[in-house]
């Protein structure tokens, strides 16, 4: 169920998103392919260590968490430290979502129209459509939490402002941050800024707020990098050949090439 | 023929224990021990060009037995950006290959780099 905060926040942007949907002056120039730079640490700004890596033990970000949550990551970061923080995008079943498909690795490719921007990740693969043609949100009836959610925009001269709504929350860790054990709650959203700060550079700054699990809104700036001209995206499989499962317990276990654990200790 | 024998190594440098992040892409690296390197010396079975992950299955020798380890590497997507190909690696080539081991000591590991005793080349993190 979507919270009270979800709606105003919708109904707000709604609202702002048909006072800006005047027709926007030339796009930016945002094809080729691109990188996100830096490992898959979300905030890599307050990472601890620094460079530390997502889902190795003891390593750690500052989101403006609550006690409540501060709580809640603590324990993720312990899970992380067992083992058992399994990412569950091993399945090979659902998206990385949002914010998490901004802090993928392989490539990314920008599709820019005036009336949508696609924003295609190559792993996973995943989808961010963010609509500038001066929609609204569905109604609160037809409008329910989806991985990546609901993106509504406008372009401020180069810049794509957007703000993202209607987030699945995390449940037992099925849609997580990063692998550090970051996680949100169902009243998070977010808005983005995102232009091209060099001929080589798009950077992205998001402004994520979580009034269940934040004191404070948590910014966290990516960049991505121009990959050299004719640089290929491909088909992202994840199913293809799938020899990470996860258990009940949480631990990611290796398959041999006969389809068998090659783990010592399965569970 | 190729020598094959099983090196473990625990030569930790700085450089060497930076494995490719992509290798990790679509899950937790929990069962991997980045902090120490094992030198495998044998021969390619098989290279699985596949998403989400390249597998390179390799017969080792152990102590007499031959022992297949399955090396895991990143995305074919990304490999092939970085000058790997989908015959990079050939059944029968002779290869010394160096991962990052499982913790629990199983025939398995994330790959770091691997040296071909044909005519010598490198592909992936050598020095």
């Amino acid at each position: 169920m979507r919270s009270l905060g979800t709606l105003v926040i919708v109904l707000a942007v709604t609202a702002g998103a048909q006072a800006q949907s005047s027709s926007p002056g030339p796009l930016p120039d945002w094809s080729g392919v691109w990188a996100m730079q830096g490992n898959t640490v979300f905030d890599r700004a307050s990472v601890q260590p620094p460079n530390g890596r997502a889902g190795d033990a003891g390593v750690r970000e500052s989101p403006p968490y609550n006690d409540e949550w501060e709580a809640i990551y603590r324990r993720n970061i312990d899970r992380v430290k067992a083992g058992t923080f399994a990412d569950p995008v091993s399945t090979c079943g659902t998206p990385h979502g949002f914010p998490r498909i901004m802090n993928v690795p392989d490539v990314y490719e920008f599709a820019v129209t005036p009336q949508t921007t696609w924003i295609l990740a190559e792993n996973g693969p995943g989808i961010l459509r963010v609509y500038t043609d001066g929609r609204s949100y569905p109604a609160k009836e037809d409008l329910w939490p989806t991985y990546t959610g609901a993106s509504i925009g406008h372009w401020e001269g180069d810049t794509l402002v957007f703000t993202t709504v209607s987030l699945k929350a995390s449940k037992d860790n099925d849609v997580i941050v990063d692998r550090t054990g970051v996680v949100l709650s169902d009243a998070s959203h977010a808005t983005t800024r995102m232009r091209k700060i060099d001929a080589d550079t798009i950077e992205a700054r998001m402004v994520i707020e979580d009034p269940k699990a934040f004191k404070a809104p948590w910014a966290v700036t990516k960049q991505y990098k121009k990959q050299p001209a004719g640089t290929w995206a491909w088909d992202y499989a994840c199913a293809e050949n799938n020899r990470n499962p996860i258990t009940d317990s949480g631990k990611t276990l290796t398959l041999g090439p006969d389809g068998k654990p090659l783990d010592k200790k399965v569970d | 023929m190729t020598s094959l024998r099983l090196q473990i190594g625990v030569a930790i440098t700085a450089a060497m224990v930076l494995v490719a992040t992509t290798a990790n892409a679509h899950h937790s690296a929990a069962m991997f021990d980045d902090s120490r390197i094992v030198e495998l010396k044998g021969v390619v079975k098989e290279l699985q060009w596949t998403n989400p992950h390249v597998w390179l299955q390799v017969s080792v020798d152990d102590k007499g037995a031959r022992k297949e380890w399955s090396v895991e590497a990143g995305s074919p997507n990304t490999l092939s950006r970085n000058g790997w190909r989908s015959t990079s690696f050939k059944p029968g080539d002779a290869v010394t290959v160096r991962v990052n081991p499982m913790k629990d000591g199983s025939a398995a590991g994330n790959f770091i780099g691997a040296k071909f005793e044909s005519d010598g080349h490198t592909i992936g993190r050598w020095n």
